[in-house]
């Protein structure tokens, strides 16, 4: 009896002493979402009042399954992030393993490479638009300098042309991260199992996949969780690059529910909207944890 | 903080027998209530926006000043607003949708009058008897909703056809013969390399284009019932021409189709294009020797008619109107300050000060518009006279996304122009459902008495909101 009675004191003691983080979580998190599907149910177009707000079921959500913008949106998001996040790997990677090895001036290398990271992405978006933009643009005079192209050519009114800016910019911006993240990880192998493999006569390549590539998985993994959820929310670069263009060519999720929601205040489908994109970013996330067995806490050893 | 205020003339009392610190101290007490904003006395506070930057906002700052010392009894707050339309709209929206009285008077884009009509946030002025019949007639038709007048037109802003006067002297009649000019000038020696400009990226400007060649083939987006007419023979040849001028005759640049006004007007100020499509506001940077190779080489004159039956010369209407927050406190006061704003002198002054259009018929036939606006007056009252307004609408903003998107397809070659504009249309009559607009305007219409030539038997489409 007494020792029930002092767990629940503890117990008591513990929920009051947590409460004020999960009512700030409540309010910051849950709340705004709860309130997100509640708006999602609901006819609100904030710019017809006469329509009223009815509540209307999954009416909202029903209208995104037979909306082809959606699915088109959709397969953009999708491209992009599988497109961008594979080169930025493969990049990244290299440049990990270069910045691991020991040479004079490493640490300036290190920061060095981190510029492009540290530059706002709107800034960057419009350093890329301005590179590939007109006919007299960097990227034209280059190209048609190294007789690669006949004559300048206007990227952004083709879509397989327009998403070439849009996918450079992103692996131009976020291989540094990728590859600072790699490389953490990279200096948590332990360094004997090098010179265990080279004893047993292993080459270069094959250390590399038997050894760096299977210790560095879950910082591989975790780097995969970050840009893919990054990738899915793609919009400010986008915004600025092409708008979403030639027509919807480049549109991705985000920038269409940005549109239904704060250019045309539908705030009932942008909401489902919105819904939608969480679930599919919720969705991501959970299998990668689950399916792919990524420890965030770390305790892998 | 708060400016000094000077007591007004009719203070009722003699100065000069006060002692200094009386004086001060009245000063001091005179301070203390106009921060409790006079509710003892009877000043009505109106608060006043719109977009007041540079030159704009001393002549809007000089104009509230004048007409509160006309007319003691009101005091103007000017709240500035962000000068990007969609921005100020964005904010609009939400301080109407929370019924909030502040601003008084908002400065509504053209195209935003039918919506916060029928939305009921802004109220219908006839009641106080505006002098509708003194203005141009296209700029009372956009601010006509449901047969009521719920703006005053402030300035206008039409799309012009600019011209290089020594490579193409006389201004062409049709848009044919703008073709066959653009590719005479483009073949001479030195030519330009484009043979027109215009803006084709896919934003509103896309549509202000296509509004105007759409005249000129004698093609509509809605018709007077408001059928969705914009998949039509005339609009398909509108659309067909616009994509002829970039990959047929090639006198446009594919590069328009990433253009905005500025890139536009930059080709023709560097003197690369023998036409260019633009607002009035180009003539002033291109006018200027220092930064405009075609200073004094150029002239502007209305979009012409395509020469075929039917079409006609247009030119779409921009500019700004001045409305009455419906939930002002002060309405009369409110309505006074835009009948000043929009009277022939104060119009007059803006056209000095900033150069924008007069909305006032009679101003383009007082000597003192000529020096005030950079073209002959004739040729800007010729291009309002021919201005039509885009589709009157509460749900312009989504039609002309919609619009948008599809032209910008047809014009990338993404689809043929045909099935762009059926997909426009198919897409336009759904929002037209979805937003109940078609009892709306019916009811918009048996208000105006405009006969019912179609549709009228159709059965209503199921409305969501009951």
């Amino acid at each position: 009896m007494k020792k029930i009675s002092r767990l629940g004191n503890e117990a008591r003691l513990g929920w009051t002493l947590v409460a004020p983080a999960l009512i700030v979580i409540g309010l910051i998190a849950i709340f705004p979402l709860g309130w997100t599907v509640w708006e999602s149910l609901h006819l609100h177009e904030l710019r017809m009042p006469w329509l009223g707000q009815p509540f209307i079921g999954l009416a909202n959500y029903v209208e995104i399954a037979n909306d082809p913008r959606f699915w088109g949106a959709l397969g953009h998001t999708a491209f992009f992030t599988v497109v961008s996040i594979s080169l930025e790997l493969l990049i990244g990677l290299f440049l990990a393993l270069a910045m691991n090895r020991v040479f004079r001036g490493r640490g300036f290398v290190r920061a060095a490479v981190l510029v492009p990271w540290a530059i706002p992405t709107v800034v960057a978006a419009l350093l890329w638009r301005f590179i590939f933009e007109s006919e007299g643009g960097i990227a034209n005079a280059l190209l048609v300098d190294a007789h690669i192209l006949r004559q300048p050519m206007v990227w952004f009114i083709e879509a397989a042309t327009a998403w070439v800016p849009v996918i450079l910019a992103d692996v131009w911006k976020t291989t540094p991260f990728v590859a600072l993240l790699l490389l953490a990880g990279l200096q948590n192998i332990d360094l004997s199992l090098y010179e265990a493999a080279a004893v047993d006569g292993a080459n270069a390549w094959w250390q590399l996949r038997h050894i760096t590539l299977p210790l560095l998985k879950p910082a591989i993994l975790v780097t995969l969780i970050f840009r893919t959820l990054d990738g899915f929310r793609v919009f400010d670069l986008i915004y600025v690059l092409t708008g979403g263009g030639p027509g919807t060519s480049t549109e991705p999720v985000a920038l269409y529910t940005f549109n239904a929601l704060l250019q045309n205040l539908r705030f009932g489908y942008g909401s489902a909207l919105s819904v939608v994109i969480f679930a599919i970013t919720f969705g991501l996330a959970l299998l990668y944890v689950r399916g792919l067995g990524v420890r965030l806490g770390g305790d892998e050893a | 903080m708060l400016p000094a205020r000077t007591p007004s003339p009719s203070f009722p009392v003699r100065f000069s027998s006060l002692s200094k610190p009386l004086l001060v101290l009245i000063g001091v007490a005179g301070i203390f209530l106009g921060c409790a904003r006079a509710s003892k006395s009877h000043e009505t506070v109106l608060t006043f926006s719109g977009s007041a930057l540079g030159a704009e906002g001393t002549l809007v700052a000089k104009q509230l000043k004048d007409f509160m010392r006309l007319n003691p009894g009101i005091r103007v707050e000017l709240q500035r607003t962000p000068d990007d339309a969609s921005q100020r709209h964005q904010l609009y929206v939400q301080w109407l949708n929370a019924r909030v009285g502040n601003p008084d008077i908002l400065q509504l884009d053209v195209v935003w009058t039918p919506e916060f009509a029928a939305a009921g946030w802004v109220l219908p002025l006839d009641r106080f008897g505006p002098a509708s019949s003194e203005f141009f007639p296209a700029t009372i038709v956009a601010n006509t909703w449901a047969g009521r007048l719920y703006a005053l037109p402030w300035f206008a802003d039409v799309g012009l056809l600019y011209r290089r006067t020594d490579l193409v002297p006389r201004e062409p009649a049709t848009l044919h013969e703008l073709v066959t000019d653009a590719q005479q000038a483009m073949a001479r020696p030195g030519g330009p390399r484009f043979g027109i400009v215009w803006q084709g990226a896919r934003y509103e400007g896309l549509i202000t284009g296509f509004v105007e060649y759409l005249g000129a083939f004698g093609g509509r987006i809605l018709d007077d019932s408001g059928r969705v007419v914009v998949n039509q023979p005339a609009a398909v040849r509108a659309l067909q021409f616009m994509r002829d001028e970039l990959y047929a005759s090639q006198i446009a640049p594919l590069d328009v189709l990433t253009w905005h006004e500025e890139e536009a007007r930059f080709a023709f100020q560097n003197g690369t294009s023998v036409f260019m499509r633009n607002w009035p506001y180009a003539v002033g940077a291109m006018s200027d020797k220092t930064q405009s190779r075609v200073a004094g080489k150029f002239a502007v004159s209305p979009i012409p008619a395509s020469g075929d039956p039917g079409g006609h010369s247009t030119a779409t209407l921009g500019g700004a109107q001045l409305a009455i927050n419906a939930y002002s406190e002060s309405p009369a006061a409110a309505y006074k300050l835009i009948a000043y704003l929009t009277a022939p002198q104060q119009m007059l002054e803006r056209a000095q000060a900033v150069g924008q259009y007069p909305t006032r018929q009679s101003l383009y036939s007082d000597p003192r518009l000529r020096t005030a606006i950079a073209i002959p007056p004739e040729d800007a009252r010729r291009a309002i006279e021919s201005a039509t307004p885009r589709p009157v609408t509460p749900i312009y903003t989504e039609l002309s996304e919609i619009l948008q998107i599809e032209l910008h397809r047809a014009l990338v070659r993404q689809a043929e122009p045909q099935d762009a504009l059926n997909s426009a249309a198919s897409r336009i009559n759904a929002l037209i459902d979805r937003t109940g607009m078609r009892k709306l305007m019916s009811a918009a219409r048996q208000t105006t008495d405009v006969p019912d030539t179609a549709g009228a038997g159709a059965p209503l489409p199921a409305d969501r909101s009951q």
